[in-house]
């Protein structure tokens, strides 16, 4: 009863996903990161953008428990996570699909640890499969898919594991904007909907159009190391129109941020 | 009983002998790769071993591991036994080495998925490791099948001193059809010897496609680092011993420290670091294990003895002279036809469509098995051309044909993995036969000749071993050669002479191994630095 009441704590507080005061530097001795702090709450959609090599994947895989940060912590739902949990999802930036295996079976792979009987983990796996709309494409192996509907099997197997959180590094950047269009809003009203247990999306991209259409909060990495450099609230109503005024000049506003990382700082690549 | 059933049955128990042990290499494989990416220490330690023991031909520690196996289990479970870690010992390090660098090479990020869904250690075995580790194993079964078929044959009849020992197989039948002269019976087993090593290539053949076709990643999957890894980890070994004990301590202490408050996440660490310390103590135990059987043994020989094989040592190494200047030809000989056979078979087609399977058919079918009876046809004739050196003639043969398969495959290999643009370059350029060679398809396939020559040394040996004396090749017939160490051990192992067989395989194992990682590794390290282009093993 106790735990029980606990739980139902840390699901009404505010922050689902964060990093406090993170610094992190490659085994190589790169540092990568001076003081990040990062946060995402319940029913938000959080971007992080910056130029490429500043480490926003470091950075969704520090958040996902898959990277120690030299000081700092990662927190869900206010304790301490310090290895992966398939409650924090990560969807990589390349496409990650396991080639001996059909759709399905992939998909599959997010349940295995999971108490869940093989009716269950059919049926979900198919529900999810349908979800990014490769219904009737189960049975095929990723060397039979193209690299769009391969990313969209990543992105069934993280709906099948039930995440509160998605941790996205350029999803949609394999797909083609129709699909990718689709994919987006289905992620935005999932989020919204309340019937999963998801609570925030923390994704990665390098198209600001995207970003400005689905983000509530946009983080922005710079320098050597890197750390936040600015946080944009975004406050336009939604649905978002990418051709009105309004968000045209967003838009610029974003692209100030997105100078090339300065070079010559400390911490510099060998 | 039917004689043909008899032949059948016998082929049949060396070749389930063969495929059970490379069976049994291949799982227990699985779980050491397993704890050797989960704990550097254990990494070090079955690292080194490997390396030490793959550069040791398998067949000089076979007289010491027979006489423990008789004396310690016995009887015909003892033989057995040690025939069948003979035979193990041939097969195993390839199919372990190659496991342990599938296992290394696994994609960060699929390693990433298996652990954003909380695998448990099977879970992550069963659907990521092992199925990325199949085509290595699947490149890796020829050659490992092929010397699992050349030393059961010899470890099947063993002549210790006055005691002849037999273990039921295609080696042990054929030797008693030989003495009664039973020409038919011998045939037989040759025929059907040949039909079944025939019929396990043609499924390896087919497995190896399906393998490739089923297991290997996508092309946009992302691989770090693909072929043999860079052998720069027995150094590490040291770094990990002489890293200070009292500095390790303290990190270990402040993890314990920073743990006050626990977390369900953390438990599952904590499951893990403390399974990181199994797989250390894993690593110590068999290193002391190894250790303590040595130190016994060197005690229990006495200070006597010891002065008589110290006395014997020169003489041991100028035979060893003799074998490495063996070993150089027959490496010379088989490069040089590697180099031109290999070469019209990866440019020909239909040639390699016939080449390739009776070339692994070849190189699976044991000499030692035919060689007697090529000796028998056509003795008289070189004996009249070469007279007095003949035997060794015939030495050097036995070496050659039970070797130069592995140096002609790999090199085969290569060329097939050369990036399509080379050819184009080449024609582009117009070059000819020997500037081909030279300038491009030497240095491209450079790590295959390396990987290529290292195999076909080690097997050399196990031929010399074989050849250097041989009693009895047929009828009252010796095939002797008048120096070599392979000579004095095979001797002294007939004749009872333990104490001599296993100092002299002690001095050259130690020889060996000291070459094969100043000399052979350091080739491989430079190899995959500067030649690799890609890794094209699985186009075979
Ligand atoms: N395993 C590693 N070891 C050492 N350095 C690394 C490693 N992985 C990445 N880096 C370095 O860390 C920096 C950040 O890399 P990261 O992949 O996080 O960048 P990114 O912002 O995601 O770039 P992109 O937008 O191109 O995907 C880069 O400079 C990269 O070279
Ligand atoms: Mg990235």
């Amino acid at each position: 009863m106790v735990e029980e009441l606990q739980i139902n704590n840390k699901l009404n507080s505010e922050i689902v996903l964060n990093a406090e005061n993170i610094n992190f530097s490659y085994d190589n001795g790169y540092k990568v990161f001076k003081n990040i702090n990062i946060g995402a709450a319940r029913g938000k959609f959080v971007a992080i953008i910056g130029p490429s090599g500043i480490g926003k994947s470091t950075l969704l895989r520090i958040l996902g428990g898959f990277l120690k940060p030299d000081s700092g912590e990662v927190k869900l739902l206010g304790s301490k996570l310090n290895m992966p949990t398939p409650e924090v999802a990560l969807i990589h930036q390349s496409i990650v699909t396991f080639p001996w295996m059909t759709a399905e079976d992939n998909v599959k792979l997010a349940m295995k640890a999971k108490r869940m009987t093989g009716d269950q983990m059919e049926e979900k796996a198919r529900e999810s499969l349908a979800r990014v709309g490769l219904d009737g494409f189960e049975d095929l192996y990723p060397k039979e898919m193209s690299g769009g509907m391969r990313q969209r099997v990543a992105i069934a197997r993280a709906f099948a594991a039930d995440p509160y959180v998605f941790l996205m590094d350029e999803p949609f950047a394999h797909l083609d904007e129709l699909t990718a269009e689709g994919l987006r809003q289905d992620i935005y009203n999932i989020l919204f909907s309340g019937e999963t247990p998801l609570k925030s999306v923390i994704m990665v991209s390098h198209n600001l159009t995207e970003v400005l259409e689905l983000s509530d909060e946009i983080y922005i990495l710079n320098g050597i190391p890197a750390s936040v450099v600015g946080k944009v609230d975004v406050a336009m109503k939604r649905p978002r129109n990418p051709r009105s005024d309004e968000f045209n000049a967003n838009l610029d506003m974003l692209y100030n941020y997105l100078t090339p990382p300065r070079k010559g700082e400390e911490g510099k690549k060998k | 009983m039917n004689v043909f059933l008899l032949i059948i049955l016998a082929v049949l128990a060396t070749a389930g002998r063969v495929i059970g042990l490379v069976i049994l290499s291949i799982v227990t494989g699985w779980f050491l790769a397993y704890a050797s990416i989960k704990s550097k220490f254990f990494e070090n330690a079955y690292i080194i071993l490997i390396e030490i023991f793959e550069s040791v031909p398998v067949i000089t520690f076979f007289p010491v591991v027979l006489v423990i196996f008789i004396t310690r289990i016995g009887g015909t479970l003892g033989v057995e036994l040690a025939a069948d870690f003979l035979v193990f010992t041939a097969v195993v390090w390839n199919i372990w080495m190659g496991e342990y660098q599938a296992f290394k090479t696994v994609p960060n990020e699929m390693a990433e998925v298996a652990e954003n869904s909380n695998f448990s250690l099977f879970q992550k075995l069963r659907y990521l490791y092992i199925p990325f580790s199949v085509p290595r194993i699947a490149a890796n079964l020829f050659p490992s099948v092929s010397d699992g078929f050349f030393y059961i044959t010899v470890s099947e009849v063993f002549e210790v001193g006055i005691h002849t020992y037999q273990s039921f197989g295609a080696g042990s039948v054929l030797n008693t059809f030989v003495a009664d002269a039973n020409n038919i019976a011998i045939e037989g087993t040759l025929i059907i010897l040949a039909i079944v090593i025939i019929i396990i290539i043609l499924i390896l053949r087919e497995f190896s496609r399906y393998a490739v076709s089923r297991y290997t990643l996508d092309n946009d999957t992302p691989i770090l680092k693909r072929g043999r890894l860079n052998m720069k980890q027995t150094a590490r070994a040291f770094s990990v011993l002489s890293k200070n004990p009292l500095s390790r301590l303290a990190t270990y202490y402040k993890y314990r420290e920073a743990d006050k408050h626990e977390d369900k996440y953390e438990k599952t660490l904590k499951r893990e670091k403390y399974l990181k310390y199994v797989y250390a103590s894993i690593g110590i135990i068999i290193l002391l294990a190894i250790l303590y059987s040595s130190a016994s043994l060197i005690i229990s020989v006495k200070s006597g003895e010891w002065q008589i094989l110290f006395s014997k040592t020169p003489l041991l190494l100028i035979g060893l002279g003799y074998d490495y200047v063996r070993v150089g030809s027959i490496l010379l000989v088989s490069m040089i036809i590697a180099i031109f056979l290999g070469y019209h078979l990866a440019v020909n087609k239909r040639a390699e469509y016939a080449g390739i399977p009776i070339i692994q058919t070849l190189s699976a079918y044991p000499a030692p098995i035919y060689f007697p009876f090529l000796f028998i046809f056509t003795e008289p004739f070189i004996f009249s051309i070469f007279g007095g050196f003949t035997n060794e003639l015939y030495v050097l043969g036995l070496g050659f044909v039970s070797t130069f398969y592995y140096v002609l495959y790999s090199f085969w290999m290569g060329v097939k993995a050369m990036p399509s643009e080379y050819w184009e370059i080449m024609k582009n350029l117009n070059m000819g036969f020997f500037k081909k060679m030279r300038k491009v398809i030497l240095p491209s396939t450079f790590p295959y000749l390396i990987s290529g020559v290292s195999s076909t040394i080690n097997s050399a040996w196990g031929g010399l071993m074989i050849g250097e004396y041989w009693p009895h090749i047929y009828g009252t017939h010796t095939l002797y050669v008048h120096t070599g160490l392979m000579k004095t051990i095979d001797i002294s192992t007939s004749s009872g002479n333990i104490a001599l067989a296993a100092w002299g395989s002690l001095i050259f194992g130690i020889i060996v191994a000291i070459y094969s990682i100043l000399f052979t590794r350091r080739m491989m390290d430079m190899a995959q630095k500067k030649y690799v282009a890609e890794e094209g093993i699985y186009s075979a």
